[in-house]
């Protein structure tokens, strides 16, 4: 019994990328005048309907909200996946192979305060910086976030500076004085109310005559609460999922 | 509330439901806690089928509902579409995802996490097949390839994690092709959804043409890898073979059609999409024999089932391929496409049906291979079944996948064969029929009593002494019962019902309410007698597949070698040869 | 039009990286590289028919289309979370078969089950 060998992977390797590389000439290549129909028609009507000047602002959140909803679901599910892929990985008791079976989840940076005096990256300049510059990055997260249909950033972009934010307190915590933004339990539980909350923003159009996805403000005196407000729900997800995830790949969690 | 509204119950009802779960998962574990991950299951799962059943009037009189979502104007917003193939698409979706997750609830991985990413996935299908829109249909499959990767390795197997590793790796890269056939349709005419770009590429420039070829090729291979056609089809058997039972029922019977019927709603409005379904029926046609060839070697029961899964996709991809070549508006096109989907749905839930019943005999018996496990009825019955419901299950999804009257693969399989009679697809699929019979009765020796067959074939890297195999208890015995006996019954009503099911199929397929499909005689005197020539076919294959000569041949399938940068390859070649064809049948 | 050779050249070295390396993280990266690729090229094209970015103040030179970065927020998203799981997996792999050489992987899964 035994395997046949298999052709060459040098040859494998270079026929795949030969072959995509002769498709993909004439996409990457072509001449052709990039459209305008699009941005000439958001440059005159896109502050009118959606309230918001910044164009792509009301692209994400007004006409394409429910690619954002998409998107939305998409990072729940993979916290969802990544945060049961690693638990499981602490309580493994026997792994196939031999190479190394004292592995350890905990990295250089772990978080876990017994482990932090073995540790020889985690030093007490980046406890300090981290710990005093930790509350001004959520400060300028929280800008970004708000200000979103004035000007570049929006739910996405905030959401990610707080997420780095929540790390840098979670990494900056001197004496194990864990910040509350560190726990599993708060950050889950912002994630899961702020997707209970996203989407109940998104059947209430429904009720208030726009249809589904539509504008419930849009006849009153400011259309544009309703991207902020999705901005606010949408930065504190993001915030909280990939600060939960990049907790947990540090190996800190309770 | 407007129709519109209305329409998109199916996809937020689940989401409500997911998010009712999540929630759970927060609050301590409990009564209370699992109440409300119930709830949020019978919101998802639960009240979807209802709104159907209201849809269901406005859908058969031939009246279609489509939109742009939020009300935008049409060049900019999502534009949905919401038609017969939606609605056959959604009641796919929402059975085999309720018997699912009703059997896993005895069974497979519990808890509020699961349930949730289950809700998300089936508001993901049903997402996919409404959506007229390029990026939307990007942004959808990427949600259903996500809850793949996450549920694929809740059964805990270490293979399991692999498979979902290759799976990610494969699909991922396939994405960002599409990605960029989307920017190379953008460039050319400035709009995402489907209408739009089929109006832009009537004035477009010969020069261009080279361009919307190409894109429409990163489209449908990246769609392909999904549907799981050959070559594309390596990350199939062992995601399915290692996922939880009740996932790879859903993953076998929705998650590699929904990507199809998304592909024919592109197909019907761009050119060159009646090429594209000629390559991919003729593909169909290879893979369901070569699907079946490959099956009949394994020797692990769920990877059989995976491989069949495979052919049977074959079966369902040839005759839609044909089905768009010859153009959806004739009538011998709608007789297609409603024999495409009649197989696509029997399938879901006959191949459902086997994933549970083979699940609890394995889960039962503690054993996967077909070459050493025996006396199935008599270990369930040691595990706490009186009546051998679990034994009856599998033997009517048998009957059904070998095409047996009266049961709902023989309905099914007969529309194929009578709507392709005489082309090079007719043979091939009589062929794949055959060898289906005959894997078939490998994988139901392990129901036998020990003693009663000929030799075991015992394999040299098996271990031995499997005497003392200890019987567990199935736990949730209830559950699992529930799930596979309504799977069953509702084989045997496809069966018994084919006549009236088939009208409907089909003018929910026609435009304007009446049905324009040409509807075959189901149980003439000529499909019985070719019924009964597979079968005996299957018979004598099977003998020569356990004889010397057959068995070394099949080892050596069964060993050949597959390795992870061989599926880039064929995606790779898939691509080129596609966009080659197509390139040449402009010229 | 140098600038799309070199997206085309960084798109073939990140499916290069996904194929032909036997390291999963470095497949991981090439992942990724091939995503930032698919997203410049968007942004890039996108960029060509104006000169300021798309928000209304009150001067009126032209805006660039806004309707790529849009879609790419979405892309980039999508391949951090995709990114995130697929890392994730990688370390459960390693917990399970002490290896990151997909070759080793293979054979030790193979002969576990």
């Amino acid at each position: 019994m035994g395997k046949r060998k298999a052709w060459s992977p040098i040859l494998q390797a270079g026929l795949a990328i030969g072959a995509m590389g002769i498709v993909l000439l004439p996409v990457f290549l072509c001449q052709t005048p990039w459209p305008t129909a699009a941005r000439d028609y958001l440059v005159q009507h896109g502050q009118d309907e959606s309230g918001a000047i910044n164009l792509v602002s009301a692209i994400y959140l007004g006409y394409r909200a429910f690619d954002t909803l998409g998107e939305t679901i998409v990072l729940l599910v993979a916290v969802i996946g990544t945060m049961g892929l690693l638990s499981r990985v602490e309580s493994l008791v026997n792994p196939i192979g031999d190479d190394d079976n004292s592995i350890q989840t905990v990295s250089a940076f772990s978080l876990r305060g017994e482990k932090r005096s073995s540790h020889v990256l985690r030093t007490h300049l980046l406890e300090v910086v981290t710990g005093k510059i930790g509350p001004i990055v959520l400060l300028f997260g929280f800008y970004v976030m708000l200000y979103g249909h004035l000007s570049p950033g929006g739910g996405f972009q905030g959401g990610v500076i707080i997420a780095s934010g929540i790390v840098f307190l979670a990494l900056g915590n001197q004496q194990d004085n864990t910040s509350v933004l560190s726990k599993s339990s708060i950050l889950g539980g912002i994630e899961s109310v702020s997707f209970l909350l996203f989407i109940v923003v998104a059947i209430s159009g429904i009720f208030f005559g726009k249809g589904f996805f539509g504008n419930p403000l849009a006849d009153s005196a400011y259309p544009v609460g309703f991207i902020v407000l999705m901005n606010s729900i949408i930065g504190l997800k993001v915030g909280a999922s990939i600060g939960f995830m990049c907790i947990a790949m540090m190996g800190g969690h309770d | 509330m407007r129709p519109e509204d209305i329409v998109f119950a199916t996809v937020m009802l689940p989401l409500l439901g997911a998010a009712l779960a999540f929630c759970a998962k927060l609050l301590p574990k409990g009564r209370f806690a699992m109440a409300v991950e119930y709830a949020g299951a019978l919101v998802g799962l639960g009240l979807p089928p209802l709104v159907l059943i209201v849809l269901f009037p406005v859908v058969f009189n031939g009246q279609s509902i489509s939109g742009v979502v939020g009300l935008w104007s049409v060049g900019i917003g999502i534009t949905f579409r919401f038609d017969g193939l939606a609605y056959l698409v959604n009641i796919l979706g929402y059975t085999i995802g309720a018997a699912a997750w009703i059997y896993s609830l005895g069974a497979g991985p519990k808890g509020p996490a699961f349930t949730g990413v289950f809700l998300i996935q089936t508001a993901a299908l049903c997402a996919t097949i409404m959506t007229t829109d390029l990026f939307n249909l990007f942004v959808c499959l990427e949600i259903m390839g996500i809850t793949s990767y996450v549920l694929i390795p809740t059964s805990g197997k270490p293979g399991a994690t692999l498979a979902s590793f290759s799976y990610l790796m494969v699909s991922a890269s396939a994405m960002v092709f599409f990605l960029l056939g989307t920017y190379g349709f953008y460039r050319l005419t400035g709009s995402l959804s489907y209408g739009g770009i089929s109006a832009g590429l009537q004035t477009i420039s010969t020069d261009d043409t080279v361009l919307s070829i190409v894109s429409l090729a990163l489209l449908v291979s990246a769609i392909a890898i999904r549907v799981a056609v050959m070559p594309l089809y390596g990350w199939l058997p062992d995601a399915h073979a290692l996922a939880p039972h009740a996932v790879s029922a859903v993953l076998s019977g929705v998650l590699i059609k929904t990507p199809l019927f998304a592909l024919s709603r592109i197909l019907f409005l761009l050119p060159s999409g009646m090429e594209v379904g000629e390559l991919m029926g003729i593909a169909g046609g290879v893979t369901a024999v070569l699907g079946v060839v490959i099956a009949l070697s394994q020797e692990d029961a769920k990877r059989l089932l995976a491989y069949h899964s495979i052919s049977q996709i074959g079966y369902i991809v040839a005759a839609w391929g044909m089905a768009i070549s010859i153009g959806v508006d004739t009538p011998a096109g709608t007789s297609l496409m409603v024999a495409a989907f009649l197989h696509a749905f029997y399938h879901a839930v006959f191949k459902g049906l086997l994933f549970l019943s083979i699940g609890t005999t394995i889960d039962v018996a503690n054993e996967r291979n077909v070459y050493i496990l025996r006396d199935g009825i008599g270990k369930l019955r040691d595990a706490g079944e009186k009546v051998p419901i679990t034994f009856i299950c599998f033997v009517i999804g048998t009957l059904s996948i070998s095409a047996i009257p009266p049961l709902n693969g023989f309905v099914s399989k007969t529309a194929i064969t009578y709507a392709m009679k005489g082309s090079l697809n007719y043979y091939l699929l009589s062929m794949a029929a055959v060898g289906t019979v005959a894997s078939f009765i490998k994988l139901s020796r392990i129901y036998w009593p020990t003693g009663k067959r000929g030799r075991l074939h015992i394999e040299l890297d098996d271990c031995l002494g499997t005497s003392s195999i200890p019987i567990s208890r199935p736990p949730g015995l209830v559950a699992r019962m529930t799930a596979q006996s309504l799977l069953a019954v509702l084989c045997v009503a496809g069966g018994l019902a084919a006549h009236h099911i088939l009208t409907i199929v089909g003018t929910l397929f026609s435009s304007g309410g009446t049905n324009s499909a040409v509807l075959p005689t189901i149980y003439s005197g000529e499909n019985l007698l070719k019924t009964g020539a597979t079968t005996l076919g299957g018979v004598l294959l099977f003998f020569v597949a356990i004889s010397k000569a057959g068995s070394t041949v099949l080892h050596t399938i069964r060993n050949r070698p597959r390795s992870f940068q061989g599926l880039f390859v064929s995606f790779s070649l898939g691509t080129a040869v596609l966009a080659a064809f197509l390139v040449v049948g402009k010229l | 039009m140098v600038e799309r050779a070199l997206l085309l050249c960084l798109l073939l070295l990140g499916f290069w990286g996904v194929v032909a390396k036997k390291n999963i993280i470095k497949k991981i990266f090439g992942l990724n590289i091939l995503n930032a690729a698919a997203v410049m090229l968007f942004i890039l094209e996108g960029n060509r028919i104006g000169t300021e970015a798309p928000i209304l103040e009150s001067d009126l030179a032209l805006v660039v289309d806004p309707i790529p970065q849009a879609l790419m927020l979405t892309a980039i998203v999508i391949g951090v979370c995709v990114t995130a799981l697929a890392l994730a997996l990688a370390v459960h792999l390693y917990q399970i078969t002490g290896s990151f050489d997909i070759d080793t992987i293979r054979e030790r899964v193979k002969d576990a089950t």
